[in-house]
């Protein structure tokens, strides 16, 4: 597999459900062998892209190509896509090998080599002693293995996930997710998988899509997402962030200024033609992450201003500090440090002088 | 629901006593008295017998009506059936048109019965269709049709739609879908539907006397024998049609739970 190539791509696709458009002018690419998330609030449009992809809907207007050939008129059980759906939709009437073998078994395939291949795919998902129970005898993570292995087992081209962990409780999907990840690098199958939970996407995907309203927002990887969000719904979306309004100022190498309440801040345009581009006195916004603000001391030639600690609250590893900033335009941020056991070494209600680095602020256009 | 005070409760626990009491006693007499001899209109309560049921063994009118019965109600059964699934599948997910149509369904049903039977009766004259079992076996479909597809419609809409779509996206033609995953998650629905059906047209008595020619099912003769006189083989065939009768709701009870609960972990 050459991760390079692009396996399946989205030129210009429209849905609507009646008059209600749904999705607006989509192009996407998805890679060979990628794992891919789709990251979107409730509404997003993000599961219709996915049963688009399957088949499971007609497009209202583009294409999909596959390999480079249209495939938007395919019909659904042609394509060589599979599911795993948010309900796992297992037969309730077949044990988990029938439901496994179903794919096999409808192609005519021969029984002895349906059942050898149903025993290696349960053993992938480590259900083989589960061969014989049906779903309603198994637990949520059985079920949810079931159906993957139900979806794995006719070696699709493309494994569509519509947030399948969504009904398990936390620790169980902590473990799916590692679980997923560990069989997509084994079978080398591109996953698509759709999620409106941010942590899930960033903790498996290798390159995310974010969407709002029916519009891809940002695709990049999850790095590129948390340290160069291209918009406010991503800058907020997207981990915790501190967003304050401003003007932008004149660009300078890599690096722009923006006059904010907070005085004129400067943080890094690298990589972000967009930014550079922008002329003087746009709106904008100064982004920066919880964890790149800290106290200043006399050091620090960087982006310095001062607050008071509203509330401190203890998170286990970190503690996170509200801090309300003086001024006309009062901003509350956040402020994430190191716990340490001997107690926080800031106090509520004192006024602090913060600062963050240049390099660690990013620029977002209003 | 737990929280009445004692005094209460003892009272709601007397009424419901007293009420099924006066309902349902009288069932149970013809099957007590169904076991003992009757000499001069009074039942002589001194000797247990099972005379009157040989004696209904030995009347060669209530077999031929049992038959006629048993050959009705199972053709009511497949009839109904089929054209019940037939009507739920089709009209599933459909908006347009249901509700009309299940009226029409649902009309037989409600209706009191001789006006059905009038309004079938009056049909069949009309396009010429002599009346015989064929006639009597139209009539209970017409009035079983709403239970099937009422039965099966109610399995159809609690079945999650992704069971289908998971069934073509695993390659499956729309065929090999009905076969294997619509019909049989409907057969317990299917099986519960023609047993209720069957009992239904077992007792139906006022559109049979309306529509059947020269043969009469069991209860159009238990009829017939009343008008004749009281005699003591009418408690045992109405003993027997009772326990029939519990024994097929029974049953239909069983199948119509749904499958989920019965394949409940161990």
């Amino acid at each position: 597999m050459n991760q390079n190539t692009d396996l399946l791509t989205l030129r210009s696709v429209s849905k609507s459900y009646g008059t209600v458009p749904v999705l607006h002018d989509i192009d996407l690419s998805i890679k060979d062998g990628e794992f891919l998330t789709v990251l979107g609030p409730s509404g997003s449009g993000k599961t219709t892209v996915l049963r688009l992809i399957g088949g499971l809907e007609p497009l209202t207007a583009g294409e999909i190509r596959l390999d480079g050939q249209d495939i938007s008129r395919m019909p659904i059980n042609k394509r060589p896509f599979n599911t795993v759906f948010q309900d796992y939709a297992l037969f309730p009437h077949m044990t988990v090998s029938g439901n496994v073998g179903y794919g096999l078994s409808v192609r005519h395939m021969k029984r002895k080599e349906i059942t050898r291949r149903v025993a290696e795919a349960l053993e992938l998902v480590q259900l083989g002693r589960f061969a014989d129970r049906f779903p309603a005898q198994l637990s949520g993570g059985q079920r949810q293995r079931v159906a993957l292995a139900r979806a794995l087992i006719c070696q699709p081209r493309l494994i569509l996930l519509d947030e399948p962990l969504a009904a398990l409780d936390l620790e169980l999907r902590r473990q799916m997710q590692e679980f997923l990840k560990s069989i997509q690098r084994e079978i080398k199958t591109t996953f698509l998988f759709v999620t409106h939970d941010q942590e899930e996407a960033i903790g498996m995907a290798d390159r995310i899509c974010v969407m709002q309203a029916g519009h891809i927002r940002q695709l990049g990887t999850p790095h590129d997402l948390y340290y160069k969000p291209n918009c406010e719904f991503v800058a907020r979306f997207f981990g915790e962030n501190n967003l304050v309004p401003g003007k932008l100022g004149p660009a300078q190498g890599e690096q722009r200024s923006i006059e904010t309440a907070l005085g004129r801040l400067v943080c890094s345009i690298s990589d972000q033609p967009h930014l550079k581009a922008a002329p003087d006195g746009a709106s904008a916004f100064a982004a920066f992450r919880p964890e790149a603000l800290h106290m200043a001391d006399a050091t620090d030639s960087g982006n310095s201003f001062s607050g008071t600690i509203a509330d401190l609250a203890f998170a286990g590893s970190s503690t996170v500090a509200t801090i309300t900033t003086g001024g006309d335009a009062a901003q509350r941020l956040r402020l994430r440090m190191p716990s340490r056991i001997d107690g926080s070494v800031l106090k509520s209600g004192e006024t602090v002088s913060l600062c963050f680095a240049p390099h660690e602020g990013h620029l977002v256009l209003a | 629901m737990n929280a009445l005070p004692r005094p209460s409760t003892i009272f709601l626990a007397a009424i419901t006593a007293l009420v099924a009491v006066l309902l349902y006693s009288p069932l149970f007499v013809p099957i007590v008295s169904s076991f003992f001899t009757i000499s001069h209109g009074n039942v002589d309560w001194s000797s247990p017998t099972l005379a009157t049921y040989v004696a209904l063994a030995e009347n060669h009118d209530i077999l031929a009506a049992l038959r006629t019965t048993l050959i009705v109600g199972v053709c009511t059964v497949i009839l109904s059936v089929v054209s019940g699934t037939l009507l739920a599948l089709y009209y599933h997910g459909r908006r347009s048109g249901r509700s009309f149509l299940q009226f029409i369904i649902f009309l037989p049903f409600l209706m009191p019965p001789i006006i059905s039977g009038l309004a079938l009766l009056i049909f069949f004259r009309e396009i010429h269709l002599e009346r015989s079992l064929l006639t009597v076996v139209i009539g209970h479909t017409v009035f079983v049709l709403a239970i099937v597809y009422r039965t099966v419609l109610m399995r159809l809409q609690s079945m999650s739609r992704t069971l289908v779509e998971a069934s073509y996206d695993l390659g499956a033609t729309g065929w090999q879908t009905f076969w294997r995953i619509i019909l049989p998650n409907l057969s317990s629905a299917m099986v519960g539907g023609a047993i209720l059906a069957f009992a239904l047209s077992f007792d139906e008595t006022m559109i049979t006397i309306l529509v059947t020619g020269t043969q009469s099912t069991l209860p159009v003769r238990l009829w017939a024998m009343m008008r004749l006189g009281f005699s003591p083989d009418i408690n045992a065939l109405v003993a027997l049609i009772l326990m029939f009768t519990v024994l097929l709701c029974v049953l239909a009870a069983r199948f119509l739970i749904p499958r989920q609960m019965a394949t409940e972990r161990t």
